[in-house]
């Protein structure tokens, strides 16, 4: 087990290293610069000349590459171009959010996704699965902007029971209270995301029951419940627990749409604004931290695949 | 029930209530919550002219002139001028007793390092300090300033904070190089005060106590400002729908920018309070005077003027008729520069004389390369309308469309483009448009501009600025330099208890505002 953990730690290194040449070659291949965004629109040519030195910007690109990449291997992210602040302290801040944001989420999509799967699997076929499937599909396909400004308009503008957006730290005034910022937005990223994992836990529930050891348990009279919940749930659920790890890695780079609606500062709407920005630290700091966030989830996938299914060899 | 679970139940139900209650600003004091549609540049206001940047640095930042609501200049931090040797020289007397942030008094010696710093960095400091124009401190309160030439716009453009000449501490002001200032060194004069800045999350200023306010009644940007709430935070909110709900739900107190189709519902909204922008934003599609095609080919360029329709671009890219006005005069109905001289071709839409014009220009159907943005809806859809009025003109477009930041690099460089589209708000001096400026890209400098642009600024009589005014306006729509699109009023919207918001200048400012 450990030195299977060795090896994939090594051979995450390397991935590291190529997704770090990928990233900062294509985002310097974006055309236009930070400077003209910080100049504004009356800058002269020389103006800009003289701020893209100060700033390095204008050295050769694998001269910067080598700075940058020298730096992050020692923690230091470098320092934000627009917010002249470190890049890690933004991200940092920005990390607060989408990770309470993605593990309510979560929460949601566990609450609803998983039992109303099972449930629709073990009526399969009739009326009610249909329904529930039915149902599944719209909050699948309707968009997420359409259901949260939804939200909003009914829970914040009308009611007045929620904030409509904005969330203050839960290390600010108000403390764990303003995670209630976080129930209209979690509820709007869980839809979409819940239908998936109610599909995907009918459709691995359905197919381990039609496996001969199901039979055979039926056969010797175990109580129908039990063996849902020990022969067909515990051996669904491998598919069902690699989705949720794919889910939450997801959740924190694409959830951008969501923060934008509801004006959160998270992660993905920093990496849009950068961009927009061309706040090439910050941009290069996230995705290489995304990277990180994706790799430690696929090994943390794997190995409890181990866990639930001793079958399954760690080599 | 035993007490101990109705002790719990009691618990959970105020623990809901304290989940269900939205924070708000109070009467007195409070904070202040404006939803801004983007996060602003860094806020050294000597170098920035970012839009988002000025409503933060308004409130801390102050220059030695400002404008009233007639858009004229009245002292600030200054206490009076003198000009002497045909206006040549210039003695502002500053006003004692003004002190920055760090408590230090404000003296000549601060003013003379942040004018210096801005003339050599500023993004606007180089109109006034040409070749040869000093300035130095001539008594502890008393600086005086030496041009070459005079500079009839002087005094508007020390009063105006966008790229402009604001009033730092020397010690910040010195080690200033052309990088922004960090944020540690965000220190005015201002009724507000920086206070911190949580990227996505917002921007707080807070209620400077030291603050030494003139006595003038609050007329404008000008006279005295005081600073009633205890803080103000700008939140970025990026979604129009999101700001508006923002406001209806009392979350915010002030949203800027909302789109025009929402203008007609919430008109009718008593919950929510519309405040129309005082000065216009007009679209400009700029034409290359230093490569391509339209090189010094007036003519070709008066075709494509020609050819468009205005009212179309304006109706498409703005919606209902209350907030566009398609007028050709540079400066709007009201203002001092208003004028009518010249402006015969601003709205023609006339494709037969377009493809007459553009014959005799000798033009072969080569395309046009228009540069546009998507980040600016309303740059887009006026675009799209004039690829299809150019076509019906013979003239061929080939639309580059682009992001903004890519947009900004690329006109830059002459080779890329022969036109691009971008808007300007009304500066409080005709010498602050960018089309006036040969080094703008565009980079307008035929010899008979070049000779209006001296005789401009070489008075400081009005009258006589103003009749030359008309001059430039003229050559503007014979040579062409820039195609205007219209006058364009954008909306923002507001919280109606919102107390003492006077009429909007340029960009809102809340000091002497307060909430009921």
């Amino acid at each position: 087990m450990w030195s299977f953990v060795l090896k994939r730690v090594m051979a995450m290194l390397v991935t590291l290293f190529f997704a770090s040449i990928i990233i900062f070659g294509f985002i310097h291949l974006i055309p236009g610069d930070p400077i003209y965004v910080m100049l504004g629109d009356m800058a002269t040519p020389d103006q800009a000349e003289k701020l893209r030195h100060s700033l390095g910007l204008d050295q050769p690109i694998i001269f910067q590459y080598l700075q940058w990449a020298g730096r992050a291997l020692g923690g230091d992210l470098g320092r934000s171009i627009f917010y002249q602040a470190p890049v890690m302290s933004a991200i940092a801040d920005g990390a607060e959010t989408s990770l309470l944001l993605a593990s309510i989420t979560m929460i949601w999509i566990l609450l609803i996704g998983v039992p109303i799967g099972i449930i629709a699997a073990m009526r399969h076929g009739s009326l009610l699965d249909q329904a529930l499937s039915g149902a599944a599909m719209l909050l699948a396909s309707v968009p997420t902007f359409w259901v949260g400004l939804y939200l909003i308009l009914i829970f914040a503008a009308w009611l007045g029971w929620l904030p409509s957006s904005g969330y203050p730290s839960i290390f600010d005034d108000g403390g764990l209270a303003n995670l209630r910022y976080l129930l209209l937005p979690s509820l709007t990223l869980a839809a979409p995301n819940a239908a998936l994992i109610l599909r995907l836990t009918r459709a691995s529930m359905l197919d381990v029951s039609r496996e001969d050891y199901v039979r055979t348990a039926r056969a010797k009279g175990i109580r129908p419940w039990q063996v849902v919940t020990r022969h067909i749930f515990r051996n669904a659920l491998l598919a069902v627990v690699s989705a949720f790890g794919f889910t939450f890695a997801a959740l924190l780079s694409e959830a951008v749409v969501t923060e934008t609606v509801f004006a959160l500062p998270g992660i993905g709407r920093l990496v849009v604004q950068s961009i927009l920005n061309r706040d090439y630290p910050v941009i290069q700091g996230i995705v290489l931290v995304v990277v990180v966030i994706y790799l430690v989830t696929n090994l943390i996938v794997d190995i409890s695949y181990r866990l639930l299914d001793p079958r399954v060899q760690l080599q | 029930m035993t007490s101990g679970l109705r002790r719990l139940l009691r618990g959970a139900a105020a623990m809901a209530a304290a989940f269900m209650m939205v924070p708000h600003a109070d009467a007195a004091g409070g904070t202040m919550r404006y939803a801004a549609v983007s996060e602003p540049a860094p806020l050294d206001m000597m170098l920035t002219t970012a839009g988002v940047s000025l409503v933060v640095g308004m409130h801390i930042f102050e220059a030695l002139y400002t404008l009233d609501s007639h858009f004229e200049p009245q002292p600030m931090l200054a206490e009076g001028e003198k000009i002497e040797d045909g206006g040549k020289t210039i003695i502002i007397a500053l006003r004692q007793g003004v002190h920055f942030h760090n408590g230090k008094e404000m003296t000549s010696e601060d003013v003379v390092a942040s004018m210096n710093r801005w003339a050599k960095y500023g993004v606007r400091g180089k109109l006034l300090f040409v070749e040869g124009a000093t300035v130095e401190a001539s008594g502890k309160y008393e600086i005086t300033i030496k041009l070459p030439q005079p500079n009839g716009a002087w005094k508007n453009l020390l009063g105006h904070l966008e790229g402009g000449a604001a009033i730092y501490p020397s010690e910040i002001a010195d080690k200033a190089t052309d990088q922004p200032i960090e944020q540690a060194d965000y220190i005015g004069t201002g009724p507000y005060k920086f206070k911190e800045w949580r990227p996505n999350r917002y921007i707080e200023v807070e209620r400077f106590d030291g603050y030494n306010a003139r006595t003038e009644p609050g007329d404008g940007y000008a006279g005295k400002r005081e600073a009633l709430f205890d803080a103000i935070q700008f939140i970025p909110v990026p979604d129009v729908g999101t700001r508006v709900s923002g406001i209806q739900a009392g979350d915010y107190d002030y949203a800027e920018t909302i789109s025009g189709d929402l203008y007609d519902q919430l008109s009718a909204d008593p919950s929510v309070a519309i405040r129309m922008s005082g000065a216009p934003l007009f679209g400009l599609f700029f034409t290359n005077s230093k490569e391509g095609i339209l090189k010094d080919n007036y003519k070709l360029r008066q075709a494509i003027q020609m050819a468009l329709g205005k009212d179309e671009m304006l109706r498409v890219s703005f919606g209902p008729e209350a907030l566009w006005k398609a007028q050709g005069s540079i400066f709007p109905e009201g203002n001092f520069w208003y004028s009518t001289t010249g402006i015969e071709p601003y709205n023609q839409h006339d494709p037969v004389k377009a493809k007459a014009l553009a014959a005799e220009a000798g033009y072969d159907g080569t395309p046009i390369r228009l540069l546009t943005s998507t980040n600016y809806q309303t740059h887009y859809d006026q675009a799209t309308v004039a690829v299809k009025q150019l076509a019906e003109a013979g003239i061929n477009v080939q639309l580059i469309v682009v992001d903004w930041a890519t947009l900004l690099k690329m006109r830059a460089e002459p080779t890329q483009w022969d036109m691009f589209i971008t808007h300007h708000g009304g500066p409080p001096d005709p010498i602050l448009i960018t089309f006036l400026n040969s080094g703008y890209p565009g980079w307008w400098a035929s010899p008979e501009i070049e000779q209006l642009k001296k005789e401009f600024t070489g008075t400081a009589d009005l009258n006589e600025r103003k009749a030359v005014w008309e001059k430039i306006q003229t050559l503007f729509y014979q040579q062409v330099p820039a195609i205007k699109v219209g006058d364009a009023y954008s909306y923002d919207l507001m919280s109606p208890k919102l107390q003492g918001v006077g009429p909007q200048i340029f960009w809102p400012t809340f000091w002497n505002v307060s909430l009921k």
